[in-house]
Formats: C-alpha cells, sequence, structure tokens
C-alpha cells in the first residue's frame, strides 16, 4: 500500500495550483462553518441569557395555574418546603422571591394597564438584570416601600418623571381595592416593548402590604448555574416539588415561542451549514475528477501492469485523504483562531442595534464554539472529502486499459 | 523448441459506436510464435500490430478464435484473472514511455514486482541491479520528467523484466527515439531476452527493428501476408 499512499501523496505535489484551490476550498468552508456556528452559537447564548436574565429567570414556581390565570388568589404560601427543595439541588445556584399583578397605574396626565412587580431589591439581583436597565434614577434599595421603578415607555405615557407622584390601583387579595401612591425613583429601558411600556416594579414588601398578602408571594424566580443546568434542574424540583399544588416552570415551557425560535433558528443555520458542505464537497468532487480525467493514461496503464481496480480506488481516495486532512486542518485552526478572537473582542452590529434589542439580542456578538463542535464539523468536512471521492475513484478503477492509455 | 503463443483463426472488427459500420482489425489470423524468439510484428498504420499485440497482451479480446499464451487459453478467463495473468505472465513497454510520472525511476521499475507482492528488500536490489545493467545508475531517483526519451524507455524495459516475465509485448517502443538511442535499445532487449529466456514481441514499423528481429510477421489489412 505504501507505493499507491506515496503516488497519492505526490499527486498533490504534481499539480500544485489545482491542489491549492481544493485545500482552499475545504478550508474556507470548514472556516465559514466553524465561525458560522460559533456566530449562531454566541447569539442565541447571549439570546436566551439576556431573554432569562432580563426579568423572566431560568425556573418559576407558583402555585398550580398560576401561568395561565395570573391572579393574588394563587399566592404561594409555606415558602420553606420549596426554599428547602432549592437548596438542596445543586444546579439551583439563586433564587428571589416576587409579587406579580395586573394592576392599573396613573398620573395626572394618564393612566395604564401594567404588570406589576414586587422584588426583593436584594436578591432580585441575584436572578435577573432588571436592575441594570434603570437608565434614570436608581434601581429600589431595602426600605423604599414608597418608591416605584416603571419603563420608559410608560413614563412618557403618564408624563411621569423621577420624582413624580403615580398612583396604583388593584384588587387585594380580600377583595378589597388595593391602592397606594409611590414616587417614580428610576426609569426602566430594556428595547423590549412590553416591558418599557408595560412594567412597574415595587418593593416585595410594598406589595405584598398593598395585595394584602400577608407574607405570601406570586413566585419564586430561580436562576442555574448556567442554562445547560436548567433541564436537570427542572427534572430535579418537579420531582420534589409537589405537582397537584405546585407548578415548576423552566424558561422553556414559559416562553415557548422564544425557546421555538431559537429551535427554528438552529435549524436554519444547519439549512445554510448544509449549504455550505454541499459547496465544499462539489468542489472537491470538480477537482479529483480534473485530477483523473488528466491521469487517465496514467491510471490505464497501471491497469495495464495489472493493478487491481481496489488499489486504484485506494489511491485516488488516498489523494482525496490528504488534501482533505490538510484542508480540514488549516480549516479547523482558521474558524479556531477567528471564534477565538471575535469571541473575545466581539463583533459590532450596534448599526442594527435596535431591531436586536427587540429580540434580545446584543449589539455585540461574541462567537462561541464548543470542540466538540469543532470536531464534528471537522470531521464532517474530512469524511465528505474522502466519499465525495469515491465517485471519480471508482471511475477511474473501472477504465478499459486500452482506451485509457489510448487517452490524450 | 515449443511455442509460448497459438493463435487459431483469430479475427477482431469493431462496431463504430451510434452506427452498425463495421471495420475489421484482424482477419482469420492463425499464428505460433516460438518461446525465447525475437519477433516484429511490421506493417503500415491500421494494418492491425497493435490489435494483436493488445490481444496477446489479454488487454483486448477477439471476436472470434482462440489466443493460447504460455498454455493458458484467454477467453477462458475473467476480467480479474486476466488482470491477474498480464501481471504474472507478461511485460508492457508502450510507446509514449508510460511511467507513473510521480514515481522516480527506481520505483517505476519495482512497479509490477510491487505488484507481484515480492518482498521490498529484493526488488529494490534487483531493481538497482536491472536498472545499473541498463546504464541508469545514476539515474535511479529522478522522475520521468528528469529523464530523457531514451532514459524513460529503459525504465520502462526494466520495469517490464524486473518479474522475470513469459513474455514482454513491446508496441512502437522506438518510435520516439532517435535512431541511435532505438537501435542500442532493441540491442539492449535482444541481449536481455537471450540471457533471461523472454520472449519478446514487438509492433513496429521500424525498418532497423524488422532487421534485427529473428522472426518477422508482416500484416496488412489485418492479415499475414509474410
Amino acid at each position: 500500500m505504501s507505493t499507491f499512499i506515496k503516488i497519492a501523496w505526490r499527486n498533490i505535489a504534481r499539480s500544485p495550483a489545482r491542489s491549492l484551490i481544493t485545500i482552499s476550498a475545504i478550508s474556507i468552508g470548514l472556516c465559514s462553518l466553524i465561525f458560522l456556528k460559533g456566530f449562531v452559537n454566541g447569539a442565541d447564548q447571549q439570546m436566551a441569557e439576556n431573554y432569562t436574565g432580563l426579568l423572566i429567570g431560568h425556573i418559576q414556581i407558583h402555585k398550580k395555574g398560576f401561568q395561565k390565570n395570573m391572579s393574588v388568589e394563587k399566592s404561594l404560601g409555606g415558602l420553606e418546603t420549596i426554599k428547602d427543595a432549592l437548596r438542596k439541588t445543586p444546579q439551583t445556584a439563586v433564587f428571589s422571591e416576587r409579587v406579580k399583578d395586573f394592576a392599573l397605574i396613573s398620573s395626572p396626565e394618564g393612566s395604564a394597564g401594567i404588570l406589576l412587580l414586587g422584588v426583593d431589591p436584594v436578591t432580585e439581583k441575584n436572578v435577573s438584570t432588571i436592575h441594570k436597565r434603570v437608565n434614570k434614577g436608581e434601581f429600589l434599595k431595602k426600605g423604599d416601600d414608597d418608591k416605584i421603578l416603571i419603563g420608559a415607555q410608560l413614563s412618557g405615557n403618564l408624563k411621569a418623571e423621577i420624582g413624580d407622584k403615580v398612583v396604583i390601583m388593584s384588587q387585594a387579595s380580600d377583595g378589597s381595592v388595593a391602592a397606594a401612591a409611590y414616587e417614580v425613583a428610576g426609569i426602566i429601558e430594556t428595547g423590549a416593548e412590553e416591558i418599557d411600556k408595560g412594567l412597574a416594579i415595587i418593593t416585595l414588601k410594598a406589595a405584598q402590604s398593598l395585595l394584602v398578602l400577608n407574607g405570601k408571594v406570586s413566585e419564586i424566580a430561580v436562576k442555574t448555574g448556567s442554562l445547560k443546568e436548567v433541564d436537570a434542574a427542572t427534572k430535579i424540583l418537579k420531582a420534589k416539588i409537589d405537582q397537584a399544588k405546585f407548578e415548576v416552570l423552566n424558561w422553556k415551557e414559559i416562553s415557548p415561542q422564544v425557546y421555538q425560535w431559537l429551535q427554528f433558528d438552529a435549524v436554519f443555520t444547519n439549512l445554510i451549514l448544509f449549504i455550505v458542505l454541499l459547496v465544499v464537497a462539489t468542489g472537491i468532487l470538480n477537482t479529483i475528477l480534473m485530477a483523473v480525467l488528466e491521469r487517465t493514461r496514467e491510471f490505464g496503464i497501471m491497469l495495464a501492469l495489472g493493478t487491481r481496480p481496489g488499489q486504484i480506488v485506494f489511491t485516488v481516495a488516498a489523494e482525496s485523504f490528504f488534501l482533505g486532512l490538510i484542508g480540514t486542518f488549516t480549516g479547523a485552526l482558521l474558524g479556531t483562531l477567528l471564534v477565538i478572537f471575535f469571541g473575545a473582542n466581539g463583533i459590532d452590529l450596534s448599526v442594527i442595534s435596535n431591531a436586536l434589542n427587540t429580540l434580545y439580542y446584543d449589539s455585540i456578538i461574541y462567537p462561541r464554539s464548543g470542540w466538540i463542535d469543532i470536531a464534528i464539523y471537522s470531521l464532517i468536512v474530512l469524511t465528505v472529502s474522502i466519499t465525495i471521492s469515491i465517485i471519480p475513484a471508482l471511475k477511474a478503477s473501472r477504465l478499459s486499459p486500452i482506451e485509457a492509455i489510448r487517452h490524450i | 523448441m515449443s511455442s509460448i503463443i497459438n493463435i487459431q483463426r483469430l479475427s477482431k472488427t469493431y462496431t463504430e459506436k451510434g452506427s452498425n459500420i463495421r471495420s475489421t482489425a484482424l482477419d482469420d489470423i492463425t499464428l505460433a510464435i516460438e518461446s525465447g524468439d525475437f519477433v516484429a510484428i511490421a506493417g503500415p498504420s491500421g494494418s492491425g500490430k497493435t490489435t494483436l499485440l493488445n490481444i496477446i497482451g489479454a488487454l483486448d479480446t477477439p471476436t472470434s478464435g482462440e489466443v493460447v499464451v504460455d498454455g493458458t487459453l484467454l477467453s477462458s478467463l475473467n476480467s480479474a484473472r486476466l488482470a491477474e495473468f498480464r501481471l504474472k505472465k507478461i511485460g508492457f513497454v508502450f510507446q509514449a514511455y508510460n511511467l507513473v510520472t510521480t514515481l522516480t525511476a527506481i520505483e517505476n521499475t519495482e512497479y509490477v514486482a510491487l505488484l507481484q507482492g515480492i518482498s521490498n528488500k529484493r526488488r529494490q536490489h534487483e531493481a538497482y541491479q536491472i536498472l545499473k545493467d541498463l546504464g541508469l545508475e545514476n539515474c535511479v531517483n529522478r522522475r520521468p520528467g528528469e529523464l530523457s526519451g531514451g532514459q524513460q524507455q529503459r525504465v520502462a524495459i526494466a520495469r517490464a523484466i524486473l518479474a522475470q516475465p513469459k513474455l514482454v509485448l513491446a508496441d512502437e517502443p522506438t518510435a520516439n527515439l532517435d535512431s541511435r538511442t532505438g537501435s542500442d535499445l532493441i540491442d539492449l532487449m535482444k541481449t536481455m531476452g537471450s540471457t533471461l529466456g523472454i520472449t519478446f514481441i514487438f509492433a513496429t514499423h521500424d525498418k532497423m527493428v524488422m532487421d534485427k528481429a529473428k522472426t518477422l510477421i508482416q500484416l496488412h489489412d489485418g492479415k499475414i501476408i509474410a
């Protein structure tokens, strides 16, 4: 076999320009695959982190039925059992209690229906990044029970600025009318319309007092170590927490449309990757076919001398393997370096930041690729380069020696 | 002496692709060639020399008739057996040198021996020895592109005879060489044929080759005329 490997290897140097074009096609193709995958991975991961991090959290625990029909009557009591389960679940890093209710907010200039959120100013910072989105004023502190944060668009609609008073009205858990005035302490701007237009935040204590909840909460928002741990943590919590009384929902269940978007994005990306792979495969096929055509006479001589068809197939496939190996190595290296470079420095897409923010994407995308992704794509490209060469290899092995020798 | 080749009523006709036009390349040839002979098959272009050589060399099949080479009836072999037969019994020297361009002179010389499974050490030693005998000891590591036409043809001869076949078929081996080089080459093959007991058959229209042949077979329009 060594002579056939030698022939295959030396054939690469026989037509340097052709080999270089093939190697470049494989390298650029694989590099694009790795970079594109890294870009989409990075963007989607940032999007999922932003989406869950902003307010939703990774997992929410409610009284059963709360997610479908949000009301103060479905508040959680007996929190210690749930908290104990959370503390004993290794993936659940932090959690925070919240009150959630629909309410009416009004100012002297107008009124609007909103989602009222009561948060613990200290622990909320562990599960969400909403405190980072206060662009005027400041986030609530412990004891700020007479203060409120409102969305930027809501602030504009109500013409309520920092220091102005607004009134919140709702129905308390005992059926009485809940109403209280709060001073605007901060304006939240996220880029997400439903938050900027329809969210107001007060302290957990203030919300419990307003809605007469007697220490009860609407939900416990949980953040796991990373998004990858969400499924495992959900499974454990569902097993530990009585599902007849409570509901444990992860972000995919809370916002299936966002999760489906990410899945669609992954499928679409794979489709693009498949097209890139097809282009690479066609390039390799074309080059190897040309190489076989160019050496028809030589293959004819080899067959006439008694070379077995299998040995011809091996020679052509080995040549393709070497081209694929060099191309794969350089492509994987280039792709990895690109992902590492842009992963550290980011790709600035701030020219379309409005559109990106609406979809929870960041203006700066940091590509991320795992070694497994890189290894899988490299293996696929290498396999394709060998597999695709079987067509010209079989063509070469089936040549009639006489006709091949006559070939000019 | 026994016959190494026995041909009975051999005919070969070709039908042009896409039409029913038939042309006769060989017409009812009966022929016997003695073992160890040095034979020139002569004739003008289109007389059937190469076709006859290809059929004897198991590269082509007859339309009718029987060809027996070294006791083997070629029509009884399938394509895989024919390839094996070529590998073990026949050496080829083609008109346009036809070496594997990516292999060096010594690697080209070893090629057939390699296919026959001869050990690495033995075939390297014998390849070097034969190249040395052919005056190519300084060219062993050169590739075909770095050799002259005469040197390439000598490497092709070395490749053909290294595995000591029963029969060497050479199609116009001197066609691309100057007369002096061609004459030296034929003398070389003649010497090797008699030394090693190999039967040489040439297809040629070179008068010098015909003059040096022990047996001359003349073809015209697919028939033996002398």
